[in-house]
């Protein structure tokens, strides 16, 4: 198996994930986290795999500060609603 | 997955990199506002989003990335010089690019008979203006990568498939705060 196809597959599990925690019902804070952790995780995996961003990892890096940053702001405004 | 071979530089076209991150930059500032509105009103907020097709969104996630999987070998395959290979890889990509425009438009089409616009709620006007954005990139995804696999050189390929996955890129980060937060 090459690593592009178990990226897919990594990309497919944590979209399980993502639907699994939608059709429980749950909210509130950890469902937040939980949610914006996950949808971190599958672009870092896109930009590190897909877009071969683990070749370079000083930029990764940047991107995943970046990401992280970005998230970050996206959870505090969840958050606060 | 640990690379193969490192570089300070990065992969692939500068430009398209620069193109990655002003997509993101305006897609996150969308995405930013749109948080920041739900604030004075969760419930109108929660009450609008209700009425999106969550599943059939769930569905074009698989879609997206399953497409963007294929672009990805296809960009493998142009380096091997296997020109078959790739223009078969990038035209099912691009199939699975217009089953997720076919998906979205019927969402959209749905969301019209109830009578939804975008002046209905500031949810529907972010939400409209984002993913109708984001279904143009992926128009313009699909004629990129029919234009590479005609070229079929390496770098060309590649150039089209950075372009396709920063379009799934984009739709991985916009899903949820769109349709489950």
């Amino acid at each position: 198996m090459t690593h592009l196809t178990q990226s897919w597959l990594i990309l497919m599990a944590l979209l399980a994930a993502s639907t699994a925690l939608a059709a429980s019902g749950l909210a509130g804070a950890g469902f937040t986290l939980t949610v914006l952790t996950l949808a971190g995780l599958k672009a870092r995996v896109i930009l590190a795999s897909y877009l071969r961003l683990n070749t370079a990892p000083g930029w990764q890096r940047g991107f995943d500060l970046g990401l992280t940053l970005l998230l970050a702001l996206m959870a505090t405004l969840a958050l606060a609603a | 997955m640990p690379p193969t071979q490192t570089t300070p530089h990065l992969p692939g076209e500068l430009m398209m990199w620069i193109l990655i991150l002003s997509e993101l930059a305006v897609f996150g500032a969308g995405l930013t506002a749109f948080l920041a509105l739900r604030i004075s009103d969760p419930t109108g907020f929660a009450e609008a989003q209700s009425h999106l097709h969550r599943t059939g969104a769930g569905i074009n996630t698989i879609i997206l990335i399953t497409s963007g999987w294929l672009a990805a070998l296809a960009t493998r395959a142009a380096e091997a010089g296997q020109t078959r290979r790739l223009r078969t890889l990038l035209a099912l990509a691009i199939t699975l690019g217009a089953a997720f425009l076919t998906l979205k438009a019927s969402e959209f089409i749905d969301l019209s008979t109830q009578g939804i616009t975008f002046e209905t709620h500031a949810f529907f006007t972010f939400s409209y203006m984002l993913t109708i954005f984001h279904a143009a990139h992926v128009l313009a995804g699909m004629i990129l990568l029919a234009l590479v696999a005609k070229l079929k050189t390496p770098a060309a390929v590649e150039t089209g498939a950075a372009f396709w996955h920063m379009v799934d890129l984009i739709w991985v980060i916009l899903f949820p705060v769109i349709y489950l937060l």
